[in-house]
């Protein structure tokens, strides 16, 4: 009997150390880290003083923004829509390198096709395998200096830095591990109830001060809504033939003429006639009506719009766990980090 | 395994037998030899890899006689590329194959393994064999580990042959837009290969563990690919987005991360992993089933 019984001890053990190895590799990853005693403000600097321009280095996003999914099929103007929301939804791998302040490349890898931006001085490639188009803009001459991927960590850190005000705290959180790099946590906490910003946590690596990983929470809200980064990293320069496109035969090729520098279709610069109300986090994003009506108009007619949005006092908003937006019925677009009641409120203050 | 272990199981398996009877390697390796000249003598197994080549066969034909260009982004990922370039006949087959006649196939061969053997009654004569049940175990799993880099090499094979047959060839463009060479081409093409062989392993673990449960062939047979099955379904679902990267089929379609530039190891990496998990799972349990089970036919 007891033979038996050894006979099965591998189909036991096995799994357990499977479990065991499996529950062990993120505790280890989570270990405390040690680096020398920073304050707040030390890491701040660090973070800005950061040069890092050579990197090539695997990105994982992800977005919990409480949207629906979106069915990917459907008629041209549901699909060109879906794929603007594509990057708010789900998570992407997404592949980057870049060599110096006007050489990068991105790549959004999906399941079976890939979306590449290809910057090589002033030429500026977008290439999606998925219908094999690639589009080719000439950059002008004073953009040299912008070439920062639009999807790093740096440049949504970036982003938050600049936001902080004396409507911030900023406190250090346990240092830690991203993509084998140990780094200090920088944690903004807006000092206002007004927004739907919990928290940002930005990862400043803590050799050269590179963000390497952007997490933001929503208030109440366990998992971040919106996480990036990276996964693995590597800060020597990636090989130059890697900057250097041509399209494939075959590929329908366009020449765009506008900076189209974002691909998820929003155009370069704000339309005319935009306000702030407010600064910091609760700051409100007003466009008047008549600003872009055509594109309204067109968003308004997709079929994905009203299943989107929910009516409310005096038009429908866009709610998600960090974001709203509220589309009044005569045309104006409010939005904001902040409650749609907030929008509402200065809807009907203008 | 240590040959005290191969020994000890040898003689549960007929109490009667030496206690020095350890595995001979020259009986052990005869044993692998005879069961792949098995494998590989069966009108079976030939059948399986003849249907598994028509399907690029099949998707070649259709594309070129068809009137109507294939649009991209309708159809199976590729099918619009293959016009340009008859190596993505080889990929567009694979696509096809690997949701359904890749499982069934190696689903027809593990299940098979020992319970085919228990079936015809034959199973007894192979442990009379001084080799033992674990090496017996291992050497079925090898012929089935063998058998889905057989079938795959069937499909890319026929997909290479088909597009030279009926499609231009030539340098071969790459999901990043990149172009490489013909002699690449083929070597990702192989890469490629080797990666649905070792999608497959954990599966054929599975298959042969449920042999090993059974002497009704088709019951293993049936199990295997209604869990392969199982498995891309429960993929799909999101609400079980925690569960995916422990189904042996989370992997199955992200050969398509060899077709970037610069190529991207990271699937490749993690489905070896996981595989290697299923096979040392089922594996343990396939030994603990085997060496402990009454073999009577």
């Amino acid at each position: 009997m007891s033979r038996t019984w050894l006979k099965w001890m591998p189909a036991v053990a096995v799994p357990a150390v499977i479990v065991a190895g499996v529950l062990a590799v993120p505790l280890q990853a989570g270990a405390a880290v040690d680096l020398p005693d920073k304050t707040p403000q030390e890491v701040l600097e660090l973070a800005a003083g950061s040069t890092v321009d050579t990197l090539s280095g695997t990105l994982e996003q992800t977005s919990e923004l409480g949207l629906p999914e979106i069915p990917s099929t459907g008629d041209a103007a549901t699909a060109e829509f879906a794929d603007a929301l594509d990057l708010l939804t789900g998570s992407h791998t997404v592949r980057v390198y870049q060599n110096g302040p006007d050489q990068s490349r991105v790549q959004v890898q999906d399941t079976m096709s890939e979306r590449n931006l290809i910057r090589n001085g002033s030429d500026l490639w977008l290439y999606d395998s998925a219908d094999n188009t690639a589009a080719h803009t000439t950059l002008p001459a004073d953009t040299a200096d912008q070439a920062a991927p639009g999807y790093t960590p740096s440049e949504l850190a970036e982003t938050f830095l600049a936001e902080v005000t004396p409507s911030t705290d900023v406190t250090l959180g346990e240092n830690t591990q991203v993509a084998g790099r140990a780094a200090y946590e920088l944690v903004l906490t807006p000092n206002t109830d007004d927004t739907l910003v919990g928290s940002v946590s930005i990862a400043v690596d803590s050799e050269t001060g590179l963000p390497l990983r952007v997490q933001v929470e929503a208030r109440d809200a366990a998992e971040p809504a919106v996480s990036v980064a990276f996964t693995s990293l590597s800060l020597d320069a990636p090989p130059a033939d890697l900057f250097a496109f041509t399209p494939p035969a075959g590929a329908t090729v366009t020449e765009e003429t506008l900076p189209t520098k974002d691909h998820a279709g929003h155009p370069e610069g704000e339309p005319s006639g935009v306000t702030v109300l407010g600064t910091g986090w609760d700051a409100v994003v007003v466009m008047p009506a008549g600003a872009d009506a055509a594109a309204l108009a067109e968003l308004t007619a997709s079929p994905l719009y009203s299943q989107l949005t929910d009516a409310v006092d005096g038009g429908r908003a866009l709610s998600t766990t960090l974001m709203s937006v509220l589309i009044t019925d005569d045309g104006r677009i409010f939005a904001g980090s902040v409650p749609v009641e907030r929008l509402q409120d200065a809807a009907a203050q203008e | 395994m240590s040959d005290r272990t191969v020994s000890e199981s040898v003689s549960a398996a007929s109490p009667a037998a030496a206690p020095a009877e350890t595995a001979p390697p020259g009986g052990a390796w005869a044993l692998l030899v005879s069961e792949l000249t098995v494998l590989f003598r069966r009108r079976r197994t030939w059948a399986l890899l003849l249907a598994l080549a028509a399907v690029p066969v099949l998707i070649a034909v259709a594309v070129r006689l068809s009137s109507q260009e294939p649009t991209p982004g309708r159809g199976p990922p590729f099918l619009d590329q293959v016009t340009q370039n008859g190596l993505f006949v080889a990929v567009t087959g694979l696509i096809v194959s690997i949701p359904l006649f890749l499982p069934l196939t190696v689903g027809v061969v593990a299940g098979d393994t020992i319970a085919g053997e228990a079936g015809l009654g034959t199973l007894r004569y192979l442990l009379a064999a001084p080799a033992g049940r674990v090496w017996l175990l291992v050497v079925k799993y090898i012929g089935a580990a063998v058998f889905c880099l057989a079938a795959t090499l069937a499909v890319v094979t026929a997909g290479v042959l088909a597009g030279l047959a009926f499609f231009p060839v030539g340098p071969l463009t790459l999901l990043s837009g990149d172009t490489i060479s013909l002699s690449e081409s083929f070597l990702r093409a192989l890469l490629i290969a080797g990666y649905v062989t070792v999608s497959l392993l954990g599966l054929s673990a599975i298959g042969l563990f449920f042999s090993t449960l059974t002497v009704v062939p088709v019951g293993a047979m049936a199990a295997t690919i209604v869990l392969s099955v199982v498995a891309q379904v429960l993929d799909s679902l999101p609400q079980l987005d925690w569960l995916h990267p422990w189904l042996f089929s989370h992997y199955w379609l992200d050969f398509a991360d060899l077709l970037r530039q610069p190529i991207d190891f990271t699937s490749f990496g993690a489905n070896a992993l996981l595989q290697g998990g299923y096979l040392l799972v089922f594996g343990a349990l396939a030994y603990g089933r085997f060496v402990t089970k009454d073999i009577l036919s």
